[in-house]
């Protein structure tokens, strides 16, 4: 049975569960580095899945859905920057708000747009990147099979995670945007007093991880699924930000934490198909991620050091 | 007759006014901004609230469905209020309050037969044990290593919904098609309030609007009056201070989450034993995230909070009536929440809009 368990799609399932996650976790990591907590990040989400179902069904293409989704993300989160970084709220309450408010939202236009609550009609989804025939027999078959099902297989929000993980990592400790980045949560005041607006850049910050959050929503709908269903993220935002602090606030940490629980997914839909031989109840297996993420924070916390100016509003002066 | 150092009742009165002004202009506010989304989106927002008032406060039955309403929302707030006096954000009041339903619908079975304040008492304090207990861990993780607590009570939340799913499927579920636990025994039930108040007709409210009540006022008395209320609000108030004189901040934290989880599985409890007599996945539509709305615009003052929850009550009351008869989604009333939240908690934007305005007079001029 390990052998029906353990196969090629249960580590691509992995990587495909992980993207959301993934997306979120970095939006996370980045937002946190400019010292804005992104509570929001859930609803960002959420909103995101939304107005991707929303841009594909009205346009016909769901990359014209890709694109409303980045946009919606982007001016939830604008609202986050505005109320945390200008008006000075705090930034967990913020969070909440919007995380209320995008339930309410997507709930509400549902009805308005669908005439209906739940679950909205599909629409139509992003293609795999790759779409190759390869040898079907003997060992190369076998070669094959996992090669194209673990690297070839994904549709391109996917693949572009991956690339955004990496050239995030690589920006954040090589580029200027990313020292200035780590300035503002670190130090604000000396990132301030060397010219570096402080407002400008948790604003860009905060938005640039909105853009991320719509598109892990985009992930959602438009590759997974196919709809939108009410209050669909189902806390995948609150365990993005496990993963971003598993990661240590780097995005490519905040990915190889969300392949955990990427995995812990792809391992809990696994085994209900062998319900009837594994005789545990299936909301023993549903609970695994949020059991994942309290272990995780639990063993890691400790050790991993959070960005100094982390929740504080910056008082210039 | 103002004595010698009591505030004059004019100061009084002023000063209450002013702490109540942000609420009511935040609330007013809210209402606007829900009024215009609902005209953007094609409906009559002036028949919707009249509906909405009319439901909420119409009569005897309508104001029984608002107490009704506002029964867990006021546990609810309280718990999260709580935890905001002592620095945390218990956002997991919605776990908290299925694992007390849990312990009312087990507990209320096993008691069968037993006298009705019996019950009514062990099963009150059972729920809030539970409640408790089930915000213990992110209370430890949180004193000591820090794991923030709105990640770990939030994934408490989901956990406790999973075994509460798994309750009411498998081990605890009744005869029948539909996936729930017996009927609780007319012992192990909170009496309806009409029975003593006629004038609330036929309405569900029930004897746990009165218990939340006294509770809020027990619970401004603990944080106003002893060591324990003052404790959580030094630690909430400068965590660094608080240890210097000599409180142990883990220890206070610990003790403060599970308080809060205790007063949100109370909400629990109430409902289970008041309104819907046995547990199923469904019970609660959220009634611990509203808390956190509850709790903030009553500024986490626990007699704040009895007002507010009739506020969330209300909304909630009406909401239903709204949608039958201006056909507004009721989901309209989680995107007033959501200002409100916005609104009380940026008291700055009124300083801020201010500010800019005199700015500008002075750029102009």
């Amino acid at each position: 049975m390990l052998a029906d368990i353990l196969t090629a799609d249960l580590i691509s399932s992995a990587v495909r569960m992980a993207t959301p996650i993934a997306l979120a976790a970095i939006g996370g990591t980045i937002c946190e580095r400019s010292g804005v907590v992104n509570i929001a990040l859930e609803g960002i989400m959420l909103f995101g899945a939304f107005m991707g179902v929303i841009g594909a069904m009205f346009s016909g293409s769901a990359w014209v859905g890709v694109v409303t989704a980045v946009v919606g993300g982007m001016s939830l989160a604008a609202v986050h920057a505005f109320a945390s970084v200008t008006l000075k709220t705090d930034q967990v309450v913020s969070g909440t708000a919007i995380n209320i408010l995008a339930l309410g939202l997507t709930g509400f236009l549902m009805e308005v747009i669908f005439g209906h609550p739940g679950t909205t009609d599909p629409v139509s989804r992003l293609r795999p990147v790759f779409e190759i025939e390869g040898p079907t027999d003997g060992a190369i078959g076998t070669a094959w099979h996992w090669f194209s099902e673990i690297a070839l297989s994904y549709t391109p929000i996917v693949y572009l995670a991956i690339i955004i993980a990496i050239v995030g990592h690589w920006a954040l400790y090589r580029t200027r945007w990313g020292l200035r980045l780590r300035a503002l949560g670190e130090h604000p005041r000396a990132a301030d007093t060397v010219g570096i607006s402080v407002t400008r850049g948790r604003y860009g910050a905060v938005i640039a991880s909105g853009a991320l959050g719509g598109l892990a929503g985009a992930n959602l709908t438009l590759e997974q699924v196919g709809s939108f269903t009410e209050g669909m993220t189902s806390g995948r935002g609150f365990i993005a930000l496990a993963a971003n602090i598993f990661g240590r606030w780097t995005p490519g940490g905040s990915y190889a934490a969300s392949l955990l629980f990427g995995f812990a997914d792809a391992l809990q839909i696994k085994l209900q198909l062998f319900r009837d031989v594994i005789r545990i109840p299936s909301q023993f297996f549903l609970m695994l991620p949020y059991v994942l993420t309290v272990i995780v924070l639990a063993s890691v916390v400790g050790r991993a050091v959070a960005p100094a100016a982390i929740g504080k509003p910056y008082e210039k002066g | 007759m103002a004595r010698p150092g009591h505030r004059s009742y004019a100061a009084v009165a002023t000063g209450a006014l002013k702490e109540l002004a942000v609420p009511l202009v935040s609330v007013a506010l809210a209402v606007l901004a829900g009024s215009v989304i609902m005209l953007v989106s094609g409906f009559d927002p002036v028949a919707a609230f009249a509906a909405m008032l009319e439901g909420a406060f119409g009569g005897g039955r309508q104001i029984g469905e608002t107490m009704l309403r506002a029964t867990p929302l006021m546990f609810t707030g309280l718990a999260v209020a709580y935890g905001f006096r002592a620095g945390l954000f218990n956002i997991g009041a919605e776990g908290q309050l299925f694992m007390g339903g849990l312990a009312a619908a087990f507990l209320g079975i096993a008691l069968a037969g037993l006298p009705r304040p019996l019950n009514i008492v062990l099963m009150l304090v059972a729920g809030a044990a539970i409640g408790a207990a089930w915000a213990f861990i992110p209370a430890l993780l949180k004193a000591n290593i820090g794991a923030h607590e709105v990640i770990t009570t939030m994934m408490f939340t989901f956990i406790g919904r999973y075994i509460v799913s798994w309750l009411v499927t498998g081990p605890l579920k009744a005869e029948g098609q539909i996936p729930q636990t017996e009927a609780l025994p007319v012992e192990s039930t909170l009496p309806k309030l009409h029975e003593v108040l006629p004038f609330l007709a036929d309405s569900r409210a029930h004897l746990g609007f009165v218990i939340a009540v006294v509770l809020a006022m027990f619970v401004w008395w603990v944080l106003k009056y002893t060591s324990l209320g003052y404790e959580s609000r030094a630690v909430g108030f400068n965590p660094s201070a608080a240890e210097t004189g000599g409180i142990s901040v883990p220890a206070t934290t610990v003790k403060a989450l599970c308080i809060s989880g205790a007063l949100a599985g109370l909400a629990g409890v109430t409902e289970v034993m008041g309104v819907h007599l046995r547990l199923f996945d469904q019970f609660s539509p959220g009634f611990g995230f509203t808390g956190i709305a509850v709790a903030l615009l009553a500024k986490n003052n626990p007699i704040g909070v009895i007002v507010a929850a009739i506020l969330f009550g209300a909304l909630s009351a009406g909401a239903l009536p709204m949608q039958l008869e201006a056909e507004v989604p009721t989901k309209v009333i989680f995107i007033i929440q959501a200002l409100i939240i916005f609104l009380v908690a940026a008291e700055q934007l009124a300083r801020w809009v201010l500010g800019r305005g005199r700015q500008e007079a002075r750029d102009v001029g």
